[in-house]
């Protein structure tokens, strides 16, 4: 009797090792790479000096107050602002390692690697199916493997079974919600390497958001995301790592410069940000 | 600005140090017991302990409360998980003080032996004074302060240790209940001074939000 007691103390240990609980995860190879990253409209700065660096499976959130240059930093990593004509980038942004505002990089090719979604759903007025086809279609896919890519695209936005049986049906007879899958779903059929999400949320109902939020998890195993949020919970939810960003206000002329105040993994930008500013935003203490 | 979030955080501050206090209250209590052996405090000290309990349960509601409106994050999350924390700490001094206030009807034979009822005396009045270090440092949120608490050899463990040595060279006839109330007081106190300690040191993550101070309080 006292034998066994003896053998099952001095067994191996059942207890778990807790003693390093949060090693430093594995870190995802770099997708984006800005370095002193200023973004002009005409002689205007609207953001200065942005260093930040996407990884790969990665969502990295993009924080900060209104008119902070979130937005203008996002619309960066897929040449976006090049349709405003006074535009201007300086600086580096790499994609890969390639300058991607090179001469010789072509906008289009750009944007048919990195996608977006926008703020408001907006579905092309056709079909469910012609809008996840669209892109496809014009990258000259044939027309027999269309379906496949369309059903699969519809299955990663976690919109297949609603709409299944309704493909030839209008897109604009979605929900909001729907419909905003729908754009996730047109912005996977063309296989990019990164999705870029401009507040996807922000006129969705909760329900709507968690589908959304859920979806976001699922897509970073296949994709790199990037979301500009003003909602901080959802940052802290869905990404892996934070940028915050405020504006830097210049009295004599009264505009206003984004400038990137931290950035890290997003667990310690919520518990333990290391500038008061982040703090104070965060907190919502700012101003 | 969130104002009166803000406002409630710095009332939940408030009604922790106002906890401490009726703990501190029964820590006097349980030294003066222990060194005048006035029976009749024990019945205050009861209904303060009632108190205290209520105001843990009440405290901690508060908490969830805040956690559920507010989604906390930074130092605020750092604060309410810490005022959690320490309200635990309180309620377990408090009933570490009434266990010991307990043992009054048992007074008599502590007293008979001097050696180790004059470390007992000295004991009562050192966790009192680590406790309001504590307190101090919670109000003041001081770090040098929490620093100390958490790092300091304590006076405590060397009184605790000449408390055991004495008791073990008891001989008198009654040593057996003079050895088991003797140690049931010490071992007591030596506890409240431990968890005053462990306030210390929990502040300290609170205040600096360094990882390496949350890995310390493991112990």
């Amino acid at each position: 009797m006292t034998d066994s007691i003896n053998e099952t103390l001095s067994g191996p240990a059942v207890v778990p090792d807790v003693t390093n609980t949060a090693p430093e995860p594995e870190e995802h190879a770099v997708v984006f790479e800005a370095r002193d990253l200023n973004v002009y409209y005409g002689d205007f700065r609207a953001v200065r000096d942005v260093n930040l660096t996407v990884r790969q499976h990665e969502v990295t959130a993009l924080i900060g107050p209104s008119g902070c240059g979130k937005t203008t930093v996002l619309r960066c990593f897929n040449r976006m602002n090049d349709l405003i004509e006074t535009a201007r980038v300086e600086g580096s942004l790499t994609y890969h390692g390639i300058d991607l505002y090179d001469r010789a990089v072509n906008p289009v090719e750009v944007r048919r690697h990195i996608g977006m979604v926008f703020q408001k759903p907006n579905p092309f007025p056709k079909s469910i199916y012609d809008n996840v086809a669209y892109g496809p279609r014009i990258a000259g896919a044939k027309k027999d493997g269309l379906d496949e890519t369309v059903e699969r695209a519809l299955r990663s936005a976690a919109l297949w079974d609603e709409v299944k049986d309704r493909l030839k049906a209008s897109a604009l007879g979605l929900s909001g919600g729907q419909q905003q899958r729908l754009c996730i779903a047109r912005a996977i059929a063309i296989e990019p390497e990164v999705i870029l999400m401009d507040e996807p949320c922000s006129a969705l109902d909760p329900i709507a958001t968690g589908r959304i939020e859920d979806l976001m998890t699922e897509l970073k195993s296949r994709y790199t995301i990037v979301i500009v949020t003003h909602n901080m919970q959802q940052a802290a939810r869905v990404s892996d790592r934070t940028a915050f960003f405020t504006a830097e206000v210049n009295e004599i002329s009264d505009t206003r410069t984004g400038i990137l105040i931290e950035f890290d993994r997003t667990e310690r930008i919520f518990s333990t940000p290391s500038d008061e500013r982040t703090e104070a935003y965060i907190t919502g203490r700012f101003g | 600005m969130r104002v009166s979030f803000t406002t409630e955080l710095e009332q939940l501050r408030l009604q922790v140090e106002l906890m401490a206090i009726r703990v501190d209250q029964n820590l006097e209590r349980m030294r003066l017991l222990l060194v005048e052996g006035d029976l009749s405090i024990a019945e205050d000290a009861y209904r303060a302990d009632d108190e205290i309990d209520a105001m843990n349960v009440s405290l901690t509601e508060r908490c969830y409360d805040l956690l559920r409106r507010e989604a906390p994050v930074a130092s605020d999350l750092r604060f309410i998980v810490s005022v959690l924390r320490i309200l635990s700490e309180l309620e377990r001094i408090g009933d570490l003080a009434l266990r010991v206030i307990k043992l009054g009807p048992e007074r008599h034979f502590i007293v008979s032996n001097p050696p180790t009822y004059d470390i007992l005396v000295a004991m009562a009045s050192q966790v009192i004074e680590d406790f309001r270090d504590a307190v101090r440092a919670w109000a003041t949120l001081s770090l040098d302060l929490a620093a100390s608490l958490a790092l300091r050899v304590r006076p405590m463990d060397l009184y605790y240790e000449r408390l055991m040595a004495e008791v073990l060279r008891l001989e008198s006839p009654d040593a057996v209940p003079v050895a088991v109330s003797t140690f049931a007081a010490g071992r007591a106190l030596e506890r409240i001074s431990d968890h005053a300690a462990i306030i210390g040191a929990r502040l300290r993550y609170l205040i600096t939000g360094d990882r390496d101070h949350l890995t310390s309080e493991v112990r």
